[in-house]
């Protein structure tokens, strides 16, 4: 089928001055072709892990239905920000980063979901690997449920990748739910050609002392967002994100990440480390939320952004709301080329310019890199770095 | 101090909100409502130029098709139609503090306005509802040839065309639905200028007190700081609480030229019906330094961010603020930065506390542009939650068009700890005690910057807050 996309996507918690540009983003492409609808077979699944392929998105998200009241509890003293946008999204019975345009485009055009159960006290140590090999000019939309049952966990790699000049699309949504004491690592590597418009949703939630755990390489495609809202809505809840990014060429990339702390004692970190090349923009969005009745929670966010062209285009927007007066926020940025006094050091030890850039390019990827539990991929993706830097 | 500001150290209110009931007799008061009708009452009142009527009259052109930005506090309470643009006493400005009414008057020495100007100020202004009632400047800074009063006699005298070339230039109507108000109805305030080289060693001040029920005060601050020069401003507004919704839409203009220093000092401490709604901003010639210090204490609804320009090669900038906000309060403020110039430095500290329901939100953009190579820019905000009823929310944006640039930016949200509570209670302060201490001493960043006597009101509205009062 082909498509016109008309969404609006990545709108912040609370909005902002509107000259900065970081209030949403728009994704408006005409005559996108839209031919794979079925998540890919998932590879390496263990015992203890059932798939249900191919039910409808909206069966799918029964799931977060029936358990709407408990994700969406609120205990505490009502109350808003300036600017709040949160009602936009009511529909959504777990939101997602990029917000309730991407669920509605799944449910309009029939889109198939893969649910993956991990079975009460299952544990699993080899993560699932779910390969996207898109060929040139081939579209891709696909979503999947990862459910974790109650003190069970699960790993997942999605990788998304196509030869470096091919074009097409590729969306994806994912929705999470860690039960009682469960864990799900998803791991999201996207190295896609330089011709693809791309876009990653997650949306998930966690009960009681459920984490969720998030490591994403956007690497590759011309225009990229992503989004991801981790709904901690019960206590001693945990989300931790890792992403990476390199943007280059007159590439975008656009991210909105949220953690909705709701629950007591819940802990966040959510670190991001990029670099931005040539003509690249990319605008960062990351909110930390800490609702009434969130006491003992701890949120960090870290984003550390090395720029390497004069031209590139760089927009950071972290936030922290807070209602609830027992908790520490923090967040850091660190934003700007490589420091001089590295770039002596590096020099003085018989190397040139661009050389420690390029090292520094790879050592600040490659941490992020790491993280992938599979050494077949986190190498394509080490050794992807390598070429373009 | 006088026994009014000892008054204040004690703990009351009532130098604030003492009011100064209007009558007829004495005040000129234009119908509430904002119209063509109305704008042009004012000027008429202000004897305008041909060029600031029609400008006028443009603005509330600008201001008919605007709408309220989607961001920020509600202003819902916020009723126009209920709102008086223009309200003076009948009295002319005086220059001698002894022809000043004596309502008027009454309500300055109960603030500590004269004593302040007898001991440690260059000159001071003070603006009464929509007029300046009083300016004065000390002859041996007059003598300097710095400049001090308000723009419509400024623009009477051989600085017109300086006023000219300036007013609105910066903040200009088409910016925001409030700077379109204000071009339509502005009145009052200062014009401030600076010659060559001058270094004004004690601070000028003006005074803001809207002393009116359901009035809107506008009025328009334009400080030229040239070449070389030094000036320290301060600004002080205070209103009496009212059940109705006042509006202050002020604007404050600041050039600082080349090697110059502006330091731009503000307490704030209008009354809890007050909309403030209020904009300033600066542009910093080549190595210029713009310094504001801020401390927001008073109103009902806030939007206020001091902007910067940096438009020199190596202008520097530097806020430090301050906003508390208590019960029935949206404080929404923080500061704006525009780097444009090469090896251009902003610093931002902020600081802000929310109590007993009170809503603060740091709100900030920092704007790096291609041209600013070398430029380097640091922000850093604290909030205190003293509650769970309260918000403390933290909204900054970095727009960054070079690599040539280093951006830091850091961010807390906390409570006061309990160990602190403790620790002081056990060496003899009660639990309130202790923790207005903590809030103080979170608070020095900002009081250390002001001259002494601001520093101690500073506190005293500190403590004021904490108690609940």
């Amino acid at each position: 089928m082909n498509k016109n996309l008309d969404m609006r996507v990545n709108v912040l918690p609370a909005l902002t001055y509107n000259f900065l540009h970081v209030n949403d983003s728009k994704i408006k492409e005409d005559g996108i072709g839209i031919e794979l609808l079925n998540t890919p077979d998932a590879e390496n699944v263990p015992d203890g892990v059932t798939v249900t392929r191919r039910v409808s998105y909206k069966e799918a998200g029964k799931l977060f239905e029936d358990n709407k009241k408990r994700i969406l509890v609120d205990a505490g003293v009502p109350g808003v920000p300036n600017g709040d946008t949160s009602r936009r999204d009511d529909a959504q019975a777990v939101r997602t980063g990029m917000g309730i345009d991407i669920e509605n485009l799944m449910l309009e055009n029939g889109i198939t979901t893969d649910v993956f159960t991990a079975e009460e006290g299952v544990k699993t140590k080899e993560p699932i690997i779910i390969r996207y090999n898109l060929n040139d000019g081939e579209g891709s939309l696909t979503s999947q449920v990862i459910h974790a049952k109650k003190d069970s966990e699960i790993t997942i790699i999605m990788d998304y990748t196509s030869e470096r000049n091919a074009s097409g699309f590729h969306g994806i949504s994912t929705r999470l739910l860690a039960e009682e004491g469960a864990k799900i690592n998803l791991i999201k590597t996207q190295t896609l050609g330089d011709g693809f418009i791309h876009f990653d949703d997650i949306g998930g939630a966690c009960f009681k002392k459920g984490a969720i755990n998030v490591v994403s390489l956007e690497l590759g495609a011309k225009k990229s967002w992503t989004g991801c809202y981790i709904n901690l809505c019960e206590d001693e809840t945990e989300f931790i994100s890792n992403q990476g990014y390199l943007v280059k060429d007159t590439h975008s990339l656009d991210i909105n990440y949220v953690a909705d702390q709701r629950g007591k004692k819940t802990n966040v970190l959510m670190n991001v480390k990029g670099v931005l090349m040539d003509k690249a923009q990319k605008t960062y969005r990351g909110t930390l939320d800490f609702k009434s009745g969130s006491s003992a929670s701890v949120g960090d966010e870290q984003e550390d952004t090395l720029l390497l062209s004069p031209d590139v285009i760089n927009r950071s927007m972290p936030v922290i709301l807070c209602q609830e007066e027992d908790v520490e926020g923090r967040h850091g940025a660190t934003i700007g080329q490589l420091g001089e006094d590295l770039l002596f050091y590096i020099n003085s030890r018989g190397i040139d310019e661009q050389e420690a850039k390029r090292l520094m390019v790879r050592a600040k990827l490659d941490s992020v890199a790491r993280l992938i539990p599979d050494p077949e991929i986190a190498e394509k993706v080490q050794y992807y770095i390598s070429t373009i830097v | 101090m006088s026994e009014d500001k000892k008054a204040v150290v004690d703990i009351d209110r009532s130098a604030y909100d003492y009011k100064d009931i209007e009558n007829e007799k004495d005040f000129y008061r234009l119908k509430e409502g904002l119209t063509e009708e109305t704008v042009l009452k004012v000027s008429e009142e202000k004897n305008d130029p041909e060029w600031m009527r029609e400008f006028r009259l443009k603005c509330l052109k600008l201001y008919n098709e605007m709408e309220m930005p989607d961001w920020g506090p509600s202003v819902e309470g916020l009723d126009m139609d209920k709102i008086s643009s223009y309200v003076r006493h009948k009295e002319d400005m005086k220059g001698s503090w002894e022809d000043v009414p004596e309502d008027i008057k009454n309500t300055f020495e109960r603030l500590g306005i004269p004593q302040a100007e007898r001991e440690s100020l260059a000159g001071v202004g003070a603006q009464y509802d929509s007029e300046l009632v009083y300016h004065n400047i000390k002859d041996e800074v007059a003598a300097q040839g710095v400049i001090y009063t308000d723009i419509e006699s400024a623009l009477r005298t051989e600085y017109a065309d300086m006023i000219k070339s300036h007013f609105m230039k910066l903040l200009t109507p088409t910016d925001h639905k409030m700077m379109a108000l204000h071009g339509a109805v502005w009145s009052g305030g200062s014009f401030v200028y600076v010659p060559k080289g001058v270094k004004v060693d004690i601070p000028l001040q003006s005074y803001f007190r809207l002393n009116a029920a359901g009035a809107g005060q506008f009025e328009h601050t334009l400080i030229i700081v040239d070449e070389g020069a030094d000036l320290h401003f301060i600004e002080g507004c205070s209103a009496p609480k009212y059940n109705v919704a006042n509006l202050h839409s002020g604007a404050v203009e600041l050039f600082v030229g080349k090697n110059a220093r502006l330091r731009y000092s503000t307490i704030e401490n209008w009354s809890k019906n007050m909309y403030n709604l209020n904009s300033k901003r600066a542009i910093v010639e080549e190595n210029g330094v713009m310094e504001w210090v801020s401390g927001s204490f008073g109103s009902h609804t806030s939007y206020l961010y001091p902007m910067t320009i940096l438009k020199g090669d190596h202008s520097k900038m530097e806020f430090t603020g301050i906003t508390f906000a208590g019960k029935g309060q949206n404080l929404d403020t923080g500061a704006k930065v525009v780097h444009q110039g090469v090896g251009t430095t902003s610093v931002i500290n902020s600081k802000s506390i929310s109590k007993d329901g009170g809503i603060g939100t740091y709100r900030s953009s920092v704007v790096i542009q291609s041209t600013a190579k070398k430029a380097k820019a640091s922000v850093s905000c604290d909030s205190l939650m003293l509650d769970s009823i309260s918000r403390a929310d933290t909204i900054p944006g970095m727009d960054i068009r070079t690599d040539d640039a280093d951006v830091g930016h850091e961010a807390k949200i906390g409570r006061i700890s309990d160990e602190a509570v403790f620790y002081l209670m056990s060496r003899g302060l009660s639990e309130e005690d202790a923790k207005a201490m903590i809030v103080s001493g979170f608070a020095n960043p900002v009081s250390k910057e002001l001259p002494l006597e601001y520093a101690v009101e500073m506190n005293n509205l500190i403590k004021l807050e904490m108690s609940g009062h």
